[in-house]
């Protein structure tokens, strides 16, 4: 069993609600399910919608055909209707009063379509809106007004049922964060939102400063002060916070930074994907300074990701970004257990940080072999962080065959979900950039024939970065640069003609 | 605890002279005094002032120019319960970090803020700064310096700072006890200190020798526009004689920005946490 669904329409007709409760409820019946989010920057109006892939499978990616249209507005239709599968059927909210309940009465006609009980939608419904007689009686009305026409059983233990950014935000709590500090930036500003809301029960502290330039010198003046601190921002706030990112590399403080990638340069696309920051992550910072940069591939890894990052940061006293997107952060992935990264870091105050060159005392020095010392000290913690990524699984292998593509990040999910139909193809999942796995890179690609890089840029930044840890080229690349992710069918076309 | 005792070994590179040194005086009477250097931390910009970290046994983070304000805040978030004292320059704290200064004086954090004020970029070799009288010539300005400065006093009382002073680096004596009203005021506290360069802006310390005088015992701290009028009787240019005000211009209770985090209680590092994953999970399935 696979179904896609769209839900669409205009800003605040409750797509994205819809979607994800839909989704939420299949879940707990056991099935699996990826919710994809697509929306313009504005807050009333235009043209927002969901896809919704549900099946008995896993699945990891969403696709442009659907099995059903649900359309909150007549131009969801108009827009989408081309896409509608053969035999697929488009369900339209009725014009009522007020408008923002139409969506609750088209939940109770779907579930109702697959004869799901009434009983569970009611209690999920309740559980994620809380007691609200007016949306009970939408989707009772909804399920009065249709008949069952497929019959879908459990499929098996519930899942859950989360998004990139909630993994980051779980995965910081987990890790024991102490400060969340941000300016909103879509796509990470949901992460701020999470964490504010749940501050108090977590005690810990959500500011959100006067802008990215703060967000960065606070939590470094925090974590001076042994605070565990993670920042969050998108491409354009993260220039902001690089003064600060080397001030962390000098004065050897650990701070977290989740960098959620959008469509840029500048502005750019601000609620759409792209991974075109890939370089600039690696690059930050003036001078020379050990970082990490991770890349998680879905909610799971967001959540894992993101404690190592605060381990390492913790360990080895430096700044670690965890690299994600859009498309990453927005989407909902289903999975049946949520795992937890074993160790955590442990953050302690020192008595002198120092943005100057400085000796073992803190204090400030400018003589030549002072210099070159702490040059050298804190440049060793490279090699140290190249052994311990080693045991954090760098790179992910999945799939058979003599050839291989190359990824990182978001795209892992459309990657795995056109694997079956590319035989001879395998996956290699590069999830640190830095420190780069050089030797397990190159081992992937030497012993592969045919290389493909798949990358939502329109460079192929990660090509360019394997070349220079490796000295290996990667000729063959699929890029995506229109701010939209790839779906398998993407990648299964473009693979063939390579 | 005397004042010499939070002296270092660190060799002083200030040019000797300079009025720098009775800043330095005048912070290490007022914490010996106030006895609160095991839990104090001081946090500097960059420029001449911020050679003061090297030169004061505290706790110190040399920070960057013009972050002197979130570092210090950022340290106070990190542990709500040390004094926390700022040290920037004219150009550190008016030009880059001038966006900080004015949310700082709204965020109210109990924090203490010395401006090390010589209205000209020292280090830099003696370009201007937003407090440089008009028509000042340097390497960046040869043809004169078309604008007026602006003054810091008005601008923090407008923001909201809730004590606002000014002191003079060669009165140590009266600084001194600034500084340490500024330490002890529960809130924001903010002193542009008058720190007359030496070498690159030489006139300013004849000028203010004649023209400082102390606030009169009568001035009332509580009344801005009081607070206000005192702060414009000086607009930091030097074309003429005009009396100098030195002295707590105004000061207000306003609730504490920690005081309105229940979180913000303890260093956080000493928080034991036991992050509970099947309850952080719970709301996912």
């Amino acid at each position: 069993m696979q179904k896609t669904i769209l839900i669409g329409g205009a800003a605040g007709l409750g797509s994205a609600v819809t979607s994800h409760f839909i989704g939420k409820v299949f879940c707990s019946l056991g099935y699996h399910v990826f919710n994809y989010r697509d929306y313009p920057s504005l807050i009333r109006g235009g043209h927002n919608f969901n896809v919704l892939k549900i099946s008995d499978k896993p699945v990891y990616s969403h696709e442009h055909h659907y099995d059903f249209i649900l359309a909150l507005d007549q131009k969801t239709i108009a827009l989408h209707k081309k896409d509608l599968k053969k035999g697929g059927l488009i369900l339209k909210a009725k014009e009522m009063e007020p408008k923002i309940l139409a969506n609750n009465v088209l939940i109770g006609i779907f579930f109702k379509h697959f004869g799901i009980d009434r009983e569970i939608v009611l209690k999920a419904a309740e559980k994620l809106f809380g007691q609200n007689d007016s949306i009970k009686k939408a989707i009772e009305e909804g399920y009065g007004s249709t008949q069952t026409k497929e019959k879908l059983k459990v499929a098996g233990q519930g899942k859950y049922f989360i998004s990139g950014n909630e993994g980051v935000a779980i995965g910081s709590i987990a890790a024991g964060m102490d400060l969340h500090l941000a300016y909103p930036m879509t796509p990470a500003s949901p992460v701020l939102h999470f964490l504010a809301k749940r501050q108090l029960e977590n005690n810990i502290l959500v500011f959100q400063p006067e802008n990215e330039i703060a967000v960065a010198n606070m939590a470094l003046g925090a974590s001076f002060r042994g605070a565990k601190v993670m920042v969050g921002t998108s491409g354009g706030g993260f220039a902001l916070m690089t003064e600060a990112l080397s001030l962390a590399g000098m004065a050897e403080l650990p701070l977290v930074i989740y960098l959620a990638q959008r469509t840029a340069p500048s502005t750019g696309v601000p609620t759409h994907t792209a991974q075109s920051d890939l370089k600039f992550a690696l690059n930050a910072g003036h001078g020379e300074f050990a970082k990490i940069v991770v890349a998680p591939g879905d909610a799971q890894e967001a959540i894992t990701r993101t404690e190592e990052a605060f381990y390492l940061a913790c360990k080895y006293r430096i700044p670690a970004i965890v690299l994600g997107d859009k498309h990453l952060g927005e989407s909902d992935y289903a999975f049946d257990q949520l795992k937890k990264f074993q160790f955590s870091g442990v953050s302690y105050p020192v008595d002198r940080a120092n943005s100057y060159e400085h000796n073992e005392l803190g204090f400030t020095v400018e003589d030549a072999p002072s210099v070159a010392w702490g040059h050298e000290k804190r440049l060793k913690k490279i090699s140290l962080l190249e052994k311990a990524i080693l045991k954090l699984n760098p790179i992910s292998l999945y799939g058979q065959g003599k050839n291989l593509i190359v990824s990182h990040g978001s795209t892992k999910g459309a990657i795995l979900d056109a694997l079956p139909q590319l035989p001879g193809f395998k996956f290699l999942q590069v999830s640190y950039l830095k420190p780069f796995p050089a030797a397990l890179v190159a081992r992937g690609i030497k012993k592969a024939s045919k290389v493909i890089l798949v990358e939502n840029s329109a460079t192929g930044a990660l090509a360019d970065v394997v070349a220079e840890q490796t000295g290996l080229m990667i000729k063959n690349k699929i890029l995506k640069y229109d701010g939209r992710p790839f779906v398998p069918a993407d990648i299964i076309k473009r693979v063939k003609q390579k | 605890m005397k004042p010499e005792d939070l002296s270092t070994k660190e060799i002083n590179t200030w040019c000797p002279g300079c009025p720098n040194f009775g800043i330095l005086q005048a912070v290490k009477e007022a914490v010996a005094e106030l006895a609160i250097a095991s839990n104090t931390a001081i946090v500097t910009g960059i420029g001449c002032h911020a050679k003061i970290y090297d030169y004061l046994n505290l706790k110190a983070f040399y920070g960057i120019h013009g972050r002197v304000l979130p570092i210090a805040f950022g340290t106070k978030l990190g542990d709500p319960q040390m004094t926390v004292i700022g040290f920037g320059g004219d150009g550190d704290t008016y030009a880059e970090g001038m966006e900080h200064f004015i949310h700082h004086c709204r965020y109210n954090a109990d924090l203490t803020m010395l401006v090390h004020n010589n209205q000209v970029f020292s280090l830099t070799t003696g370009q201007f700064t937003p407090t440089t009288e008009k028509g000042f010539k340097d390497g960046s300005s040869p043809l004169g310096l078309g604008e007026k400065p602006f003054n810091p006093l008005v601008l923090a009382l407008a923001a909201g700072a809730t004590f606002v002073a000014r002191g003079y680096a060669l009165n140590v004596p009266h600084l001194k006890e600034l500084i340490k009203k500024a330490i002890l005021h529960k809130g924001f506290s903010f002193i542009d200190i008058l720190q007359p360069c030496i070498v690159y802006h030489k006139h300013s310390l004849p000028y203010l020798n004649k023209n400082v005088y102390q606030i009169e015992k009568t001035h009332d701290l509580g009344n801005l526009n009081q607070a206000l009028a005192k702060a414009r009787e000086w607009d930091y240019s030097y074309e003429k004689d005009s009396k100098v005000p030195i002295g707590v211009f105004y000061q207000k209770q306003r609730p504490t920005f920690e005081s309105q985090w229940p979180q913000l209680k303890k260093p956080w590092h000493i928080v034991g946490r036991k992050p509970d994953w099947a309850k952080i999970i719970k709301e996912f399935k």
